[in-house]
């Protein structure tokens, strides 16, 4: 039984379908993470899963229960506002997470943060804030933890450093589940989950969603071509290179170029899978 | 500089609420306000015993006679100046005419006494007694319902932008997920206002007693009892407010619409007498009316339980309806959604 498993679940507000069919789940000790470009329906899923949202369709269940009959004391949430209280110092917030846990405040020491322990969360940069989120979230030791957005507008020490701790939160046998929408960051998960306009475009390992997926490079591109390679369908991307062209075929691109473009096959990387998966 | 007249137009024209304060308020208010203040006293409501009929037909237009008692004693007018059921009491024991003049309803009982003088001036018979507030001190009115005030402001205005702030600040879902029934949470934001409103309240009215010389004359527990549901009433209509406001300015708007019309038209400083009946029949729904009434009445008046059951009673329903349908609202919001478990 997975830890963490969504069946079909939709989410309508009004006439807008912001979440439709998408399935997925996570077993303890694994990494899936929910990816998908703002709007795509990853905050909206990670809602409905806590029973935050309630789905329009679908089952949704956490440890084997719906989120209304879930022990809470067994879930871990970091939201996209982190959930902290900005006048309260670093110390406070953790005394007040751990004693509704009923259990010991993490050590500040350890988790590097003794030195701002008694500084008001106001007082902080995001990154720090983030960090302080993930103690907060972690100090009950939960089952299954839910992350939205967690590396958001961390600079890429503060990414790894925070990449570190929910590994090391999944080693300790909890199922996480992460959303993003930086796409080098699927290589931390184990699976994924690729959301788009609310629909599921890809589910899988990294490795499945790479393999066989070429885009075709060209050597420079005008204007003009630039145009020409859109109105085809392609998305000409530049790599300070070359041009990355996904979503055309090798013929195409000769095609729409002519034989001139000298124009070559190459592995495509995450973010442009995602792009070639997204129009 | 054209451009940016033109968005703050757009801006403010989406935001419903403050086009509702802007355009709507002030008209409302005007209305409202305009018939509400008055310190002009028109009637008096009038208590009469021991009178011959013909004397109360003589009595000044003022003086609306409530009640003929023609067994009634000097006991009986003050026990219908305690509870409220009238300002005035004319007493008659064959000889002599004793007004009794309640204090505690300033300009009411400022205009009583003009009356009192011109007929003491006219019959040497007649003499006037001004009972709770013998000196007519404006404090001694004031400081009751300032006690009042002080609970409107912490439980409505207060609390209403401590919850928005959860709600703003994204902590009201961490709550949600947190191990923790909606009551305990509730209970848990609440609790803290209440103890600080409590304290406001008593620290108020020892400054009144002790800087002002406002009587305490009552028993601590009536007063006691009216704060406590009055609290509550305010505490509801704070947390009400939060429910439906999407942030914080939202929330003063709104819970400055509740407080500004319980300031004016709740007796504290215009008396309701004064104002135009539609007026004053919002006043009557207001639950600073009652609260003032009971506080007045316990300081002023050494009222008990019996003389304000009426306004007890009207905060304790409004306590049980409103606070009671926060506290449904509030848990919704805490509540999990039903995510349809697997088979």
């Amino acid at each position: 039984m997975s830890a963490i498993q969504v069946v079909e679940a939709s989410k309508r507000f009004g006439s807008k379908l912001a979440v439709d069919q998408v399935s997925f789940d996570a077993a303890e000790g694994e990494i899936v993470g929910l990816l998908g470009a703002n709007g795509a329906g990853k905050t909206t899923a990670m809602k409905m899963l806590l029973g935050l949202e309630e789905p329009t369709d679908g089952q949704l269940t956490l440890l084997g229960q719906p989120a209304s009959d879930v022990d809470r004391r067994h879930l871990g949430y970091v939201p996209q506002g982190l959930g902290l209280y900005s006048e309260l110092t670093v110390r406070e917030n953790l005394q007040f997470v751990a004693s509704s846990y009923g259990v010991e405040v993490p050590d500040l020491s350890a988790a590097g943060l003794a030195e701002i322990a008694d500084l008001q969360i106001a007082a902080l940069s995001l990154g720090i804030r983030r960090r302080v989120a993930f103690l907060a979230a972690q100090c009950h030791q939960p089952d299954v933890l839910i992350l939205d957005e967690p590396t958001s507008g961390v600079g890429p020490l503060g990414r790894a450093r925070l990449w570190e701790t929910i590994h090391g939160a999944a080693d300790a046998g909890a199922a996480v589940l992460v959303s993003t929408h930086y796409m080098d960051e699927a290589e931390e998960c184990d699976r994924i989950v690729m959301l788009a306009d609310g629909r599921e475009v890809m589910s899988g390992t990294v490795d499945e969603a790479l393999e066989g997926v070429e885009v075709v490079t060209v050597g420079d591109l005008t204007a003009e071509m630039t145009s020409a390679v859109e109105s085809s369908g392609g998305t000409p991307l530049f790599s300070g290179e070359e041009w990355r062209i996904v979503g055309m075929s090798m013929e195409e691109v000769h095609r729409v170029l002519g034989k001139d473009a000298r124009a070559q096959r190459a592995p495509a990387n995450f973010e442009e899978i995602f792009i070639s998966i997204a129009r | 500089m054209l451009a940016m007249i033109v968005k703050e137009f757009r801006q403010v024209g989406r935001d419903k609420r403050t086009v509702a304060m802007l355009v709507v308020m002030p008209v409302v208010l005007l209305l409202v306000f305009g018939y509400a203040a008055s310190f002009d006293v028109d009637e008096i409501p009038t208590y009469v015993a021991g009178v011959p009929e013909s004397a109360v037909a003589q009595l000044p237009e003022i003086l609306v006679v409530e009640e003929i008692d023609p067994n009634g004693t000097a006991g009986d007018a003050a026990d219908k100046l305690v509870a409220g059921e009238a300002v005035v009491g004319v007493v008659g024991d064959g000889s002599s005419i004793r007004i009794f003049i309640d204090g505690s309803e300033l300009f009411m009982a400022q205009a009583a006494v003009q009356v009192a003088l011109v007929a003491e001036s006219q019959n040497p018979a007649v003499s006037h007694e001004v009972l709770f507030n013998p000196d007519l001190d404006t404090s001694a009115v004031l400081v009751p319902g300032l006690a009042g005030l002080i609970i409107v402001f912490v439980g409505t205005l207060v609390t209403s932008m401590s919850v928005v702030r959860e709600q703003e600040a994204g902590t009201m879902e961490q709550l949600a997920i947190m191990p923790f029934k909606p009551r305990d949470v509730f209970i848990g934001k609440i609790a803290p206002y209440f103890l600080i409103a409590a304290i406001d309240i008593i620290a108020v009215v020892l400054i009144g007693m002790w800087v002002f010389d406002v009587p305490f004359n009552g028993s601590v527990l009536p007063m006691a009892t009216g704060a406590v549901l009055f609290l509550f009433v305010a505490l509801g209509v704070g947390v009400a407010i939060s429910s439906i406001s999407q942030n914080q300015a939202q929330a003063i708007q709104l819970a400055l619409m509740t407080v500004l019309p319980q300031i004016m038209l709740s007796g504290i400083i215009f008396p309701l007498s004064s104002m135009a009946p539609a007026v004053r029949w919002i006043g009557y729904l207001l639950p600073l009316t009652y609260f003032n009434l009971v506080a007045k009445g316990v300081m002023l008046k050494d009222a008990g339980f019996g003389d304000l059951a009426f306004p007890l009673a009207v905060l304790a329903l409004l306590g049980v309806v409103i606070f009671g349908a926060a506290v449904v609202r509030f848990s919704r919001k805490l509540r999990p959604a039903k995510t349809k478990a697997t088979a």
